[in-house]
């Protein structure tokens, strides 16, 4: 099949004229110590918390620009208020949602269920099947998550996917809402990278981490413009994407 | 290996200016992506902008020079996360190996987002041999499928086609009622690959970057397709040539913010997915399988020229096509291969071997909108320059390429140019010359040597009664200089 690694980088340290040693001024001061990783993240926490009222709102003109339709709610209350009525113009019946600690608070559910429309939990543990899931996923009207993470300077929602985050609940159905959190809100991607970096390093052990498997960045509905240029929205993820922004849990 | 066609690069170029269909469809591209570009840039400042791609070249310089010991890093630590990298030499090990998975697992169909190397390697007629079907699942990489073609530029595939094309292919291909509504043929490829998503055993994409420090891959979309063929199958086999590591997430922000400008002008794509090895255990999905293919396929050739060195600090943005005047007038398939445009023109000789793509890097008017737009700074008209200076020092050129009318034509040239009084005379008679053959002041359609090439695609003015010495001598004489 392929050739051996060692094989592979032999031949690119010859084509380079190159010893087998590490750079010898590395192109960054790359920190790897957790101590330090540890600082650099609590400076940037501490940045984003000094600024929070003003990322917010970056957040929320930023995401408006990127296409995505913000709410910006006073509480949860009216967060369930903006996701029943949403589901009510959509008619929805069925609407699939992940197990995340937002939704403890925010019981959309029951809030759900009052306008006739069964919230569920997308996981595959318990009675189900995987290919049950994906049916129900394929058929219901919108996927509800909660954010790991929202750029400001992007207008962007992070999901890590993870045991009761499936990947495709905001890819398959026609619609997401994503509910943000204050405390999910950082400025920059530096900011989220920095962030990203520090829980690598913390989660292995003796220099390899564990980054999890995926991380969704989403920035607005899916689109494509690959037929004379003309933007339309909804090709293979949703054409309407919701981002609801808590102002205080 | 995708089929070379690079030696026919003179009689489809020729053909492509014919093209008036090609043409509308280059002139709305070009513009609309360069366009965007432009307002991106603007939006940001330009003094913003040049720190980007400063960095981002710095980041390219530091991770190229010490590609072996990142390559290294990554292997590491993506085993670590528990998906497995295999290096190919060549397209032959590269397919070898993605149809050993295949095999293994008894895979029957295949999705995949769009990735320019599996251009390169030809994969799908691989695996199709197999027995494997296989569907592109980027809405412009799924219409050339379609069509047995291939992609006409770097990000957008099908840029070469009208909608009434789609359409008909469309009707014909799926047997779905005609229409030319973009809207609806979105809609029907949704509906179509929907299907195909869910059936899949294996996903397939490309990689925009792989960041050595994790083991991640990063692929950047805006469709959704890309997060689709990387989360549903059993199966996940990325692809990558050996360029695309860069050391630390830290280095992604810049690339983040640089390749969606530079490539339609967007600000951030729709989606950015980036996957570290197989599904851990509790997951609620994603694949059991994580695969990374490392293809080298000639760009060891590439690396080992100091000269050619900085081609590989390409992320395929395509801007330098977008503002390209010889890309704009023939587009990409007259290039013959894979990678067209600027980037191409130096890519693809290395890749496929020189002898095989000569025209390539004389295909330039060597005006250097390329390297402003490129983000990371890539001196292409250098590189193309140093081509062209290669093919005249080998024997072969001087024996077959440059006849002596060339040579005669450049003594010529030398010596008007380096005479003042023989330069007027020139230009005095080149003017007593082309009167004649001249209809409006430009001589269009011209049978004579030397002119017949020259004024087959474009008119050649005549020179000018009153001519910039004469301006100046004037300008001067009236104290104006």
């Amino acid at each position: 099949m392929g050739i051996p690694s060692d094989d592979f980088l032999a031949m690119v340290r010859g084509a380079l004229g190159r010893e087998d040693a590490p750079p010898v001024e590395p192109y960054a001061p790359l920190l790897d110590d957790l101590a330090a990783l540890e600082s650099q993240a609590a400076a940037v926490r501490e940045r984003i918390a000094g600024e929070l009222p003003g990322l917010m709102t970056q957040v929320a003109d930023t995401a408006a620009l990127r296409g995505w339709n913000v709410a910006r709610c006073a509480g949860v209350e009216d967060a369930l208020d903006y996701v029943v009525s949403l589901a009510g113009r959509l008619g929805a019946t069925s609407v699939a949602r992940s197990e995340q600690e937002v939704f403890g608070a925010m019981p959309v559910d029951s809030a759900l269920a009052g306008v006739g429309a069964l919230c569920w939990p997308a996981v595959y543990e318990g009675a189900e099947s995987r290919a049950s899931v994906r049916r129900r996923l394929e058929e219901c009207a919108m996927g509800i998550t909660g954010a790991d993470y929202a750029v400001a300077e992007t207008g962007s929602v992070i999901v890590l996917p993870r045991r009761g985050l499936s990947r495709l609940v905001s890819v398959v159905p026609p619609v997401h809402v994503a509910v943000v959190r204050p405390q999910d809100i950082v400025g920059t991607l530096d900011d989220l990278f920095a962030l990203r970096r520090l829980e690598f390093y913390r989660n292995g052990a003796e220099g390899g981490g564990d980054m999890g498997s995926y991380l969704n960045f989403i920035t607005g509905p899916s689109r494509t413009a690959d037929i004379e240029q003309t933007i339309v929205v909804g090709v293979h993820g949703p054409k309407e994407v919701h981002l609801v922004m808590l102002e205080q849990e | 290996m995708a089929e070379v066609a690079t030696r026919e690069f003179v009689p489809a170029s020729q053909a492509a200016v014919q093209d008036t269909q090609l043409r509308q469809a280059l002139r709305r591209a070009g513009s609309g992506f360069d366009g965007t570009r432009r307002e991106a840039i603007a939006e940001v400042t330009p003094e913003v902008w040049e720190g980007w791609r400063e960095q981002a070249r710095r980041i390219k310089e530091h991770t190229i020079a010490h590609l072996d010991y990142y390559l290294a890093m990554l292997e590491k630590n993506v085993t670590a996360a528990g998906g497995r990298v295999h290096f190919a030499a060549d397209a032959q090990q590269a397919n070898a190996i993605v149809s050993e998975i295949a095999r293994n697992a008894g895979v029957r169909t295949v999705t995949k987002s769009k990735s320019m190397v599996s251009e390169e390697l030809g994969l799908n007629h691989v695996l199709e041999a197999l027995g494997i079907d296989v569907f592109e699942t980027d809405l412009g990489e799924y219409i050339i499928q379609l069509a047995e073609e291939t992609p006409s530029h770097l990000v957008a595939p099908a840029l070469h086609k009208t909608r009434g094309q789609v359409a008909q292919l469309f009707a014909e291909k799926l047997g779905v009622p005609y229409s030319d509504d973009i809207e609806e043929m979105a809609r029907v490829a949704r509906i179509v690959l929907r299907q195909k998503f869910l059936d899949a055993d294996m996903g397939v994409s490309g990689a925009n970057f792989l960041v050595a420090e994790t083991g991640s891959l990063v692929i950047i979309t805006n469709e959704g397709n890309g997060r689709l063929c990387t989360s549903a199958p059993r199966i996940h086999v990325g692809l990558a040539g050996m360029e695309k590591v860069i050391p630390s997430l830290q280095d992604l922000a810049v690339f983040l913010r640089l390749l969606p400008r530079s490539a339609t002008g967007q600000r951030i794509t729709s989606y950015m997915s980036m996957v570290t090895g197989p599904r851990r255990p509790g997951d609620e999905d994603g694949p059991e399988e994580f695969h990374l293919v490392i293809v080298d396929n000639g760009r060891s050739r590439l690396l080992q020229d100091p000269a050619l060195r900085e081609s590989l600090y390409c992320i395929r943005c395509g801007a330098c096509l977008n503002v390209c005047p010889v890309y704009q007038r023939i587009g990409g398939h007259a290039y013959g291969w894979v990678y067209p445009g600027p980037i191409g023109s130096i890519v693809t000789p290395g890749l496929v071997g020189v002898a095989q793509a000569k025209d390539l890097p004389n295909a330039s008017t060597l005006c250097g909108a390329c390297r402003d737009a490129c983000p990371v700074q890539i001196n292409i008209p250098r590189m193309l320059l140093h081509l062209r200076h290669q093919q005249a020092e080998s024997s072969d050129y001087n024996q077959r390429t440059a006849s002596d009318t060339d040579a005669l034509l450049a003594r010529g040239f030398a010596s008007v140019m380096s005479s003042p009084w023989l330069l007027k005379l020139g230009r005095a008679a080149s003017r007593a010359m082309a009167g004649p053959l001249a209809k409006d002041g430009k001589i269009g359609q011209s049978r004579l040597p030397l002119l017949s090439r020259w004024t087959r695609a474009r008119d050649l003015p005549i020179p000018p009664a009153r001519t910039f010495r004469d301006v100046w001598r004037d300008e001067l004489s009236r104290g104006r200089g």
